[in-house]
């Protein structure tokens, strides 16, 4: 287990010696990993650091809201609005290995201009050491790995957490003393919703996601799962009101792990499960079914893409 | 201070089996497969596992230096296969939740685990020939063959994956190896 307070201490001078009085920019998701690199970034050469949050019209409900409020306290935030740019580029992309290129690709060309407009030579990302290996292994392309293109228009990349897990990383959350809503946050992966919509990613499906994973991080809070979600998988048949629906059929997904590596399915009661069926079902006019996922990890991931 | 290395075999977990040894305080390192078996200098070798036996590298070779050496997974599988024994595909296959009975309770590897242990797995192949001067020493519903030991030459084998997070008492095969290390 990482000790947090000279583990900090390093980071940070580490970041002074490579930075300099250059300056960075961040691509802050609100996840942990980013959050805690970016309060190290910050600490380290202040000012010089613009975190930038891009709503790619992927994320979860009310999270741009989130990281406006919640880190408000950094002056330089920029918020940049994406949602068609990304959408856009990801028409008719099937492929998962492709899609979360497509993504990385956008990503790293909306920080560049960002980094453009601030004169930022350096990137800070959130990297984790399983981010590295998973991408390395041909398992998935993590996109601030994998999914980075091979021309990348900065001087340096900085990953001051890229050798610990995702429980080490909270433990720095909580030495650093971030809000328990940035060290306890559920995992939500680089890719956003895309890799929780199987198959090519429309605006209907990317919104049905974003309503089923947000009823289905309520109803279950009281589980502390690791991580738990929704996913569209593909179309079904139902029956709403003597008509015929051909809907989306929404996968539940919930799981304890440690680190991300194994995940196992979590044991939910059948009155939970009845109600997450039922609340998602009558919001969403365009889902038919809704199926709950018992497989661990291995042999299935954690996310459906 | 002992010292473990970690051969990869390019396994997704390998990097979890440094982490357990570096949680019980041995240094320890990742060392790629193709590092010459004379460079190597550890008082004791893990070989993770992998996706295929055509890509152990020098791993036979590392069977030779006379240090401990724990298999994990394809790093028994290639033990069994090197040594006499045979690997083939598993009628069953092995993933996720395993209960495996230990059937050597004074094993210095698993005996400790016994009489029965929860553990996770994630493998096609399996052992199907214990080699000469092993025994088997764990085995399962799902797979006949789930640990070999051979004392006098220190070389062990598990099938399932104890640097996992929900393996049950997946440390105490690292602590049980470290002591092997160090007798």
């Amino acid at each position: 287990m990482v000790d947090p307070e000279p583990f900090i201490e390093e980071a940070i001078e580490e970041i002074e010696a490579e930075v300099g009085d250059a300056n960075a920019v961040i691509a802050l998701s609100g996840g942990v990993d980013s959050s805690v690199s970016a309060t190290l970034a910050y600490r380290a050469i202040g000012d010089q650091l613009t975190p930038v949050y891009v709503d790619t019209g992927l994320m979860r409900k009310g999270e741009t809201e989130e990281i406006r409020e919640t880190f408000s306290f950094m002056d330089s935030l920029r918020i940049v609005d994406a949602q068609d740019r990304f959408l856009d580029a990801l028409s008719g992309v099937t492929d998962p290995e492709e899609k979360r290129h497509v993504i990385g690709e956008e990503f790293i060309r909306v920080l560049e201009r960002e980094a453009r407009e601030t004169g930022a030579d350096y990137l800070v990302q959130g990297t984790i050491y399983p981010d590295r290996i998973e991408s390395e292994g041909g398992i998935k392309s993590h996109h601030n790995v994998g999914g980075l293109p091979e021309v990348v228009d900065f001087e340096g990349i900085v990953e001051p957490v890229r050798d610990l897990y995702k429980d080490e990383v909270r433990e720095l959350a909580r030495e650093l003393e971030l809000e328990s809503v940035i060290s306890e946050r559920m995992p939500f992966p680089g890719p956003g919703l895309a890799v929780r919509v199987v198959g090519e990613v429309t605006r209907e499906k990317v919104e049905v996601a974003r309503e089923a994973c947000h009823v289905v991080e309520e109803e279950l809070e009281s589980y502390e799962p690791w991580q738990a979600f929704a996913a569209v998988v593909g179309k079904g048949t139902g029956v709403k009101g003597d008509n015929r629906v051909h809907g989306w059929i929404v996968a539940v997904r919930s799981v304890d792990s440690r680190d991300g590596m194994t995940a196992q399915a979590q044991e939910l009661d059948w009155e939970t499960l009845q109600r997450i069926q039922s609340r998602i079902t009558s919001q969403l006019d365009n889902v038919s079914r809704v199926v709950y996922d018992v497989t661990h990890k291995p042999p299935a991931t954690i996310e459906y893409e | 201070m002992t010292r473990i290395l970690v051969v990869d075999n390019h396994g997704q977990f390998t990097h979890l089996e440094r982490r357990a040894l570096r949680d019980l305080g041995v240094e320890t390192e990742l060392v790629d497969n193709d590092t010459p078996p004379e460079a190597i200098d550890a008082d004791g070798l893990v070989l993770s596992g992998g996706p295929d036996i055509a890509q152990i590298g020098n791993c036979p070779a590392y069977l030779e230096l006379d240090v401990p050496v724990l298999g994990i997974c394809l790093g028994m599988q290639l033990m069994a296969a090197e040594l006499g024994g045979a690997v083939g595909s598993g009628e069953y296959g092995g993933y996720a939740d395993v209960d495996v009975r230990i059937l050597d309770p004074e094993d210095p590897l698993v005996g400790s685990l016994a009489p029965e242990t929860r553990v996770w797995a994630s493998h096609g192949d399996e052992v199907r020939e214990v080699p000469p001067g092993f025994t088997r020493t764990a085995t399962s519903s799902v797979c006949d063959i789930e640990a070999i030991s051979d004392v006098d030459r220190d070389l062990y084998g598990v099938q399932w994956h104890p640097e996992v997070a929900h393996t049950e008492r997946g440390e105490e095969v690292f602590e049980n190896f470290r002591a092997i290390c160090e007798k």
